[in-house]
């Protein structure tokens, strides 16, 4: 199912898990032994594991510096069709 | 301090020192979903403040 | 060490110009309550905290403020794409525009440069904690201003979201402000013990 998602869709599931994972990082640094916290961060994280690892496969690495599988025909970071985060999907 | 929460959250008026500023721990509860929080601004439903302008603008 | 994702926080999709906006959320760039000023003193704080939640803390708000540094960047970037000089000139914004043509400095919206006199850091924890809560506070009250000067979905959309997470890291560093206020008294009843010997 979630290889029918397009490049938006599947940016849209990161963010909003890796948003839920910034809360709760904020949240356990000042409650590290809450276990119900831990519990709901390493379910996000594997969600997000998944997520990122296809994503890489299918549109091209999201973090550079050891961080994410890339491709080996092309150092797809700076390929001219990517559109880098600043410059939005919309056209002005 | 007549506030209930406060009195609720705090262990006990007496232990609190003056020249000192307290700010109730949060409890881990009242979750948005995995799927909506992002558009709140935050997971958790407690601190969820939003604000709307109340200054009309013309265009 | 900092890696980078190659995408934003909370997304930013601008469908119209407006320069006058963009210079309003200049301040929110390099102006004294804006996210590179909390990025910069969070991260400059943490090196000498006491305590390894403090630490964590401010390196994980830090990071997060930078995070809001790049939506900041989005949001002017895309509210001033392919402005002529005519329209730099209706704004009022030809001041700006003679040097940074539509590039981004860091500076306010009257363009006074970015300075560190924004980052009211001292040594002692606490202290800092205090500064923090109030740095917080003021960022939310920029936020809220700059919502008064819009009715635009796609601009609101992301300041709303960036003034609730100054909310969620004041509450963060209120707590910090108990483990460290502990941390201090811990220390200072083990040297009165130390002394009574």
């Amino acid at each position: 199912m979630d290889n029918m998602l397009s490049k938006h869709d599947l940016m849209q599931k990161i963010q909003e898990l890796s948003f839920c994972a910034v809360e709760l990082n904020l949240f356990l640094d000042t409650h590290p032994n809450n276990t119900q916290a831990l519990r709901d961060y390493s379910y996000v994280l594997s969600e997000l594991q998944k997520l990122k690892l296809l994503y890489s496969q299918k549109y091209g690495p999201l973090l550079g510096f050891g961080e994410s599988y890339v491709g080996s025909d092309y150092w797809q970071w700076v390929a001219e069709d990517e559109k880098w985060p600043w410059e939005g999907d919309m056209k002005i | 301090m007549t506030n209930p929460y406060f009195q609720q959250k705090m262990p006990n008026m007496s232990n609190l020192k003056l020249a000192q500023a307290y700010i109730p721990l949060q409890e881990y509860r009242n979750l948005f979903n995995v799927n909506e929080a992002l558009y709140h601004g935050t997971i958790f439903r407690e601190l969820y403040q939003p604000y709307k302008s109340p200054y009309p603008l013309k265009f | 060490m900092w890696v980078y994702e190659k995408k934003l926080q909370f997304p930013v999709n601008v469908r119209k110009k407006d320069l006058k906006m963009a210079n309003a959320i200049f301040t929110q760039f390099g102006g004294p309550n804006g996210e590179l000023a909390a990025a910069l003193r969070y991260l400059s704080q943490r090196v000498n905290m006491p305590t390894s939640k403090a630490k964590g803390l401010l390196n994980d708000i830090g990071t997060e403020e930078l995070a809001h540094v790049e939506m900041i960047q989005a949001l002017i970037y895309q509210l001033t794409k392919d402005a002529t000089p005519q329209e730099y000139k209706d704004a009022g914004l030809q001041g700006y525009y003679g040097i940074w043509d539509g590039s981004i400095f860091p500076s306010s919206p009257l363009g006074e440069p970015f300075t560190t006199a924004y980052i009211n850091n001292v040594g002692d924890p606490i202290a800092n904690i205090y500064e923090n809560l109030a740095a917080e506070e003021k960022a939310r009250s920029t936020y809220e201003h700059l919502l008064n000067l819009t009715n635009e979905p796609d601009i609101i959309k992301p300041l709303s979201f960036l003034r609730q997470r100054e909310i969620i890291h004041f509450q963060r560093f209120g707590e910090l402000l108990d483990d460290l206020q502990l941390h201090k008294e811990m220390k200072t009843q083990f040297v009165v013990r130390k002394d009574d010997k």
